[in-house]
């Protein structure tokens, strides 16, 4: 605790917190869940397109709270940050989509009755 | 480089590596950690979404997802945790500024509405429970109890979290642990918002569709 040493409140993640990207951040992500309810409550859309669109919404909402809530970006405090973020991306597709993928040619191989 | 060639090197005074201290940036390397460590808390979720994915649709003549899942206490549930996210960064805004009270009173905003979401669930499994439908009952109800219990034990932990911080920061102050401290909840925090997005999409409104 030397004379010479910064205040931690100094510190560029501490300095980076702001107000109007949280309320920006808490807006737009609450505006795009209640669209996403109201598609579904209306039932406008056939079934399969309303899932395609809430899950694009989805993807929207995760992204746009990584950007102003996690402050994702390419400064020199989050550069790290971002891309262990991006670089998990491969890894949420391998897992998610290869075991769904397994399991469905399991089903259609196997034909269990009561699985359809 | 150059200003070595030349010279004799001796093996015990042999450099391999930049030894030099450079002042080592303890906050940073913390939550870079701590946010290596949400990436695989967020794997573990993607897991549990892929078992929802090939489950989700075995009902054993059980209840199906649209007779149990209300997708409009999911909405209230939704904006209790993007509130309590918002009142976190508050405080972090407060933090900021050095404000004491500030970061204290927001802290408490951002408990309040966590524990309102923690409750709405308890109240919601509590409901299911009575009426018979359990984790046994079938496939999806398995994959279903599991995914959003996870999701609101994250939420306990978090409300845990805050009030060790908040005993922490009326002892010690903003020292440099008490910080990184903040800056690792808050990551954590706004992290269980993310997580829910994709349990309001992918299992309440897909449910009753």
């Amino acid at each position: 605790m030397s004379h010479d040493r910064p205040s931690p409140l100094d510190h560029p993640e501490v300095q980076m917190a702001s107000s109007s990207r949280y309320v920006v951040g808490f807006l737009v992500s609450a505006a795009l869940m209640a669209l996403s309810f109201f598609i579904v409550r209306q039932r406008g859309l056939p079934a399969l397109d309303a899932q395609v669109v809430i899950a694009v919404i989805a993807m929207a909402a995760v992204l746009i709270q990584s950007y102003l809530l996690f402050h994702l970006n390419f400064s020199e405090t989050q550069r790290w940050h971002t891309a262990a973020f991006v670089l998990t991306i491969p890894l949420f597709i391998l897992l998610v989509g290869l075991s769904m993928w397994m399991f469905h040619a399991l089903a259609a191989r196997t034909m269990i009755p009561g699985m359809h | 480089m150059s200003s070595n060639t030349g010279e004799s090197i001796a093996p015990d005074a042999t450099v391999l590596w930049d030894t030099g201290h450079h002042g080592h940036d303890m906050i940073s390397t913390r939550t870079f950690g701590f946010w290596l460590y949400m990436l695989s808390d967020a794997m573990i979720f993607a897991a549990l979404f892929t078992a929802y994915a090939v489950l989700g649709h075995n009902y054993a003549g059980g209840p199906t997802a649209a007779q149990i899942l209300r997708p409009g206490d999911a909405l209230a549930e939704t904006m209790l945790v993007f509130t309590s996210v918002l009142a976190f960064g508050f405080s972090m805004s407060a933090l900021k500024r050095g404000h004491r009270a500030g970061v204290l009173n927001w802290i408490a905003v951002a408990f309040v509405l966590g524990a309102a979401f923690v409750g709405m669930e308890v109240h919601e499994f509590a409901n299911l429970a009575s009426r018979g439908i359990v984790p046994e009952r079938s496939g999806f109800l398995s994959a279903y109890y599991t995914i959003v219990l996870t999701h609101g034990l994250h939420m306990v932990f978090g409300l845990l979290w805050m009030a060790v911080m908040a005993v922490q920061v009326l002892r010690e102050g903003f020292t440099d642990d008490i910080v990184y401290r903040l800056l690792n909840l808050r990551i954590f925090w706004h992290f269980q918002a993310i997580i829910w997005v994709c349990v309001f999409t992918f299992i309440y409104l897909q449910g009753s569709l």
